[in-house]
């Protein structure tokens, strides 16, 4: 393996800017070095919608990443998000040519071409495509095709794809603040690349990582990705909520819902109160606790139903060996993993990022868990593509 | 032993292609030039030059008398009494024919007067008449837009299915970047393409054969204008190469206008070496574009001719956006000398229309003589107070549901978003299933909040 090198995640999410600072060492370990982080404004379900305030934010969380780390930031890999995101599965197919019947480099390169040229919609562009697997003559399952023998060589490929002006909104942000992009890609897939183990991937799992403004999930099975995408909504949704119903500000329906909101309906005594305390401009309230996580339940069963019918669509929910996997700030809601199994009939559990060392405050919280992926993420791909393959994009922002 | 008879050793039906006026000849040729069999071909024109010009063996010069070999002048009723006059030969050079394609681009005089007729007099002669109609570019003028419009109403009344295609549509892929030759070469080349993919569908016999009975599902409704792609590729990785091709012809969109599509019909053809893995992936992929509720009308055919390559033609229609025909000045045209092919009442409509509908390919469709509708054309007096254009009458008739279903949910919602949506209220809304995500889950469950 290569030396070791320093790689930043960076989230734009919808609560927060997250910059986490990371060496990939050479024994393919990663060691957090710090952790940058600013409360996001300007961003509404994932997407930048006050690109000078967003701006302001990153610059802040960059900021605070080199002070922890003692890095200069120059290059990111960005995470993207957005309701707009889509992905489907394709194959593409090659047939050797007449004279050969062992597989060859090119072989596979011109297969994976014609998988990754898949039809999307002229305004989107690819955010993403992840090789699933190979089938050699119709052979299942094939991982390295080099060196088999057969005719025809077919891939599969998971394309994620989402509106190109919305994706480069978040581009143009890093280039006005001279920030490079190294590669961007789906949290979800960021997400899981943090929190699943080898094994769990290859039982089959769906990850869902409930964040601020966007519910991404990705499923896994047979140790590859097969189904993702993203529902905008997400903790905002459940402040808003309380806020609109319990007529409340904002900031003390966040604070209420950190401090006392929960999933979990009939768990409260019949009259049971929570007090809101009076403060400056406030005049301080009593708030049934049963009304409270009513209007917390409602919100959130109605996101996970949302979620399982986009993933009934495609029949892998029967495969899920390894269950299901909760993660993003929102999965800290109290009730939640219970609220999960009630919907999907399934194990849940909550996970974190992990294999990681060294800042422990980042990799013990599941809010890191996106931006951590993005690191974990640089490390699987460069470990195999040598840091390249992106060149273009830089190009593209010249 | 008992020998079954095969079901499939009747001849293929005789195609007869007709060219009509100067954009059915250029398409006519371009079929021929393409390996069409030129004895199955006949060109007609009032415009004598034109039709020498063309390589057709077969030619019928329209109105020697009426125009003396010039064109018409863009005005369909000219038009019109060319073909009357040329209607003796015109019927007994389709005479033999079990099914007759015209051609004709019907902005102008020639292909837009004479086209109903020549429909009708194919009908007359027992053949299952089928129309592939242009309209013309938006550039060309509101006069032509809307003769056009008019051309397509009667065409519908006369032919047994009308397959419209929109050249603004056809030419705008190119159009902007190549000249308008390009434009033109681009709509006729899809025209062409079409009316080939259309015969070899009711020609040739399939493994999975498709019929007349999925042409007429597709284009029953009336006033619809036709999505067609076609593609094809002997390519290493040729079933996928085929279909994006297909999906890429300029009136597809890249799959996006199949979308919405109720009917898709898709061929495949593929030489003796298609295997059905290629055609499971071909139709894995092409499932993507259309939806849950489409219905889709599958043919697949092998033809020794094509080696390895695979052919596929994406058959749709949709709606036109709204009855074209305006009350534009050539109202007055009516007045002065009524055309003929305005006459045909609303009954004799509706039943050359659905006797098709259960119609054997090979059962020379035709036939259409019980109600004998063919006289009434020529029979029924020409209405002199007779209301401006045939299609006020028919347009409306067919052509119901203005606004679809999906929008006026969304507008419903409206009204309750100001008040409901908090911190969301000026970004996009999040809308799934014609519910608004952002208003709290509690609000649109109705649940009792105190």
């Amino acid at each position: 393996m290569g030396k070791d090198r320093i790689v930043v995640g960076l989230e734009i999410g919808t609560s927060k800017v997250c910059a986490v600072v990371g060496e990939l060492k050479g024994d393919g370990s990663v060691q957090i070095l710090g952790v940058g982080e600013a409360p996001s404004r300007g961003v509404r379900k994932g997407e930048i919608v006050d690109m000078e305030n967003c701006g302001k934010c990153i610059r802040e969380a960059i900021a605070e990443g080199e002070d922890k780390s003692d890095v200069m930031i120059k290059n990111v890999y960005l995470g993207v998000t957005g309701a707009h995101i889509a992905s489907f599965n394709n194959r593409g197919s090659y047939t050797l040519p007449e004279d050969r019947e062992k597989i060859e480099e090119e072989d596979v390169a011109r297969v994976e071409d014609a998988a990754r040229t898949a039809p999307i919609p002229a305004r989107n562009m690819s955010v993403n495509t992840i090789l699933q697997h190979f089938y050699v003559d119709g052979q299942d399952g094939v991982v390295t095709p080099v060196g088999m023998f057969g005719r025809t060589i077919e891939a599969d490929h998971h394309i994620v794809h989402g509106v190109s002006n919305r994706i480069q909104n978040s581009f143009q942000c890093l280039k006005d603040l001279d920030l490079e992009i190294e590669d961007f890609v789906f949290t979800p897939y960021a997400a899981a690349q943090a929190v699943l183990t080898q094994s769990q991937k290859s039982t089959g799992v769906l990850m869902i990582d409930i964040g601020g403004g966007t519910t991404g999930y990705c499923v896994y099975a047979g140790g590859a990705v097969k189904q993702s995408g993203c529902i905008g909504v997400g903790g905002d949704h459940i402040t808003n909520d309380l806020s609109l119903g319990l007529r409340i500000p904002m900031g003390k329906a966040e604070q209420i819902k950190i401090r006392e909101g929960s999933c979990t309906l009939g768990n409260s005594l019949p009259g049971e109160t929570v007090t809101l305390k009076d403060e400056h401009g406030f005049a301080g309230k009593e708030i049934e606790r049963e009304m409270l996580n009513t209007i917390i339940h409602m919100r959130v069963r109605e996101t996970l139903e949302l979620m399982k019918r986009d993933l009934e669509k495609e029949n892998y929910l029967d495969y899920l060996g390894g269950g299901i996997v909760l993660t993003g700030g929102t999965s800290e809601l109290r009730g939640i993993k219970h609220l999960t199994e009630d919907v999907f009939g399934m194990p849940v559990q909550l996970c974190k990022a992990r294999n990681v060392s060294g800042v422990t405050s980042a990799f013990e919280n599941p809010r890191y868990s996106t931006a951590i992926g993005l690191v974990k993420y640089a490390q699987a791909t460069t470990g195999s593509e040598g840091g390249g393959g992106w060149r273009w994009l830089k190009d593209f922002f010249k | 032993m008992i020998e079954l008879p095969r079901s499939n050793h009747q001849p293929a039906p005789a195609i007869k292609f007709v060219g009509l006026g100067g954009a059915g000849a250029n398409v006519l040729d371009r079929l021929i030039l393409d390996g069409l069999d030129p004895d199955s071909a006949i060109a007609m024109n009032t415009d004598v030059q034109a039709l020498n010009g063309s390589v057709t063996r077969m030619k019928i010069h329209l109105g020697q008398n009426t125009t003396r070999g010039l064109g018409t002048g863009g005005d369909p009723d000219l038009g019109h009494a060319a073909a009357e006059e040329a209607a003796e030969e015109i019927s007994a050079a389709l005479a033999g024919g079990d099914m007759v394609f015209v051609c004709a681009g019907l902005g102008g005089g020639t292909g837009g007067g004479a086209a109903p007729l020549i429909a009708h007099l194919a009908r007359k002669a027992g053949a299952f008449t089928v129309v592939f109609a242009t309209l013309p570019f938006a550039f060309e003028g509101r006069r032509r837009t809307s003769q056009a419009a008019e051309a397509l109403a009667q065409i519908e009344t006369q032919a047994d299915l009308v397959v419209c295609f929109e050249n603004d549509r056809m030419g705008e892929a190119l159009a902007s970047a190549g000249g308008i030759q390009q434009a033109f070469i681009a709509a006729d080349q899809t025209l062409s393409q079409g009316i080939r993919a259309v015969a070899a569908i009711v020609q040739r016999p399939g493994l999975l054969a498709l019929g007349l009975d999925d042409l007429s599902a597709l284009l029953k409704k009336r006033n619809t204008r036709c999505l067609f792609g076609y593609g094809e590729s002997d390519g290493p990785n040729r079933a996928h190469e085929a279909l994006d091709r297909a999906l890429r012809s300029p009136l597809m969109d890249r799959g996006r206008m199949l979308a919405g599509a109720q009917d898709v019909l898709i061929h495949i053809t593929g030489g003796p070496d298609l295997t059905l893995n290629e055609a499971t992936i071909l139709m894995e992929e092409f499932n993507r574009h259309v939806s849950d509720h489409t219905r889709i009308h599958f043919g697949f055919a092998t033809d020794p001719h094509l080696a390895r390559r695979i052919c596929v033609a994406i058959l749709s229609a949709e709606e036109a956006p709204a009855p074209v025909a305006k009350k534009l000045p050539q109202a007055a045209r009516h007045v002065e000398t009524p055309a003929p092919a305005a006459e045909p009442t609303a009954k004799p409509q509706a039943e050359l229309f659905s006797a098709p509908l259960e119609q054997e390919p090979s059962g020379q469709a035709g036939a259409p003589d019980e109600d004998d509708p063919g006289d009434s054309y020529y029979n029924s007096p020409p209405p002199s107070t007779a209301p401006p254009m045939p299609e006020h009458k028919a347009v409306p008739k067919y052509a119901p549901q203005p606004a679809t279903a999906k929008k006026e949910e969304r507008a419903e919602q409206m009204p309750l978003e100001p008040a409901s949506r908090g911190r969301f209220e000026k970004s996009e809304p999040t809308i799934v299933d014609g519910e608004d995500l952002d208003v709290p889950t509690f609000l649109r469950k109705n649940t009792r909040v105190k």
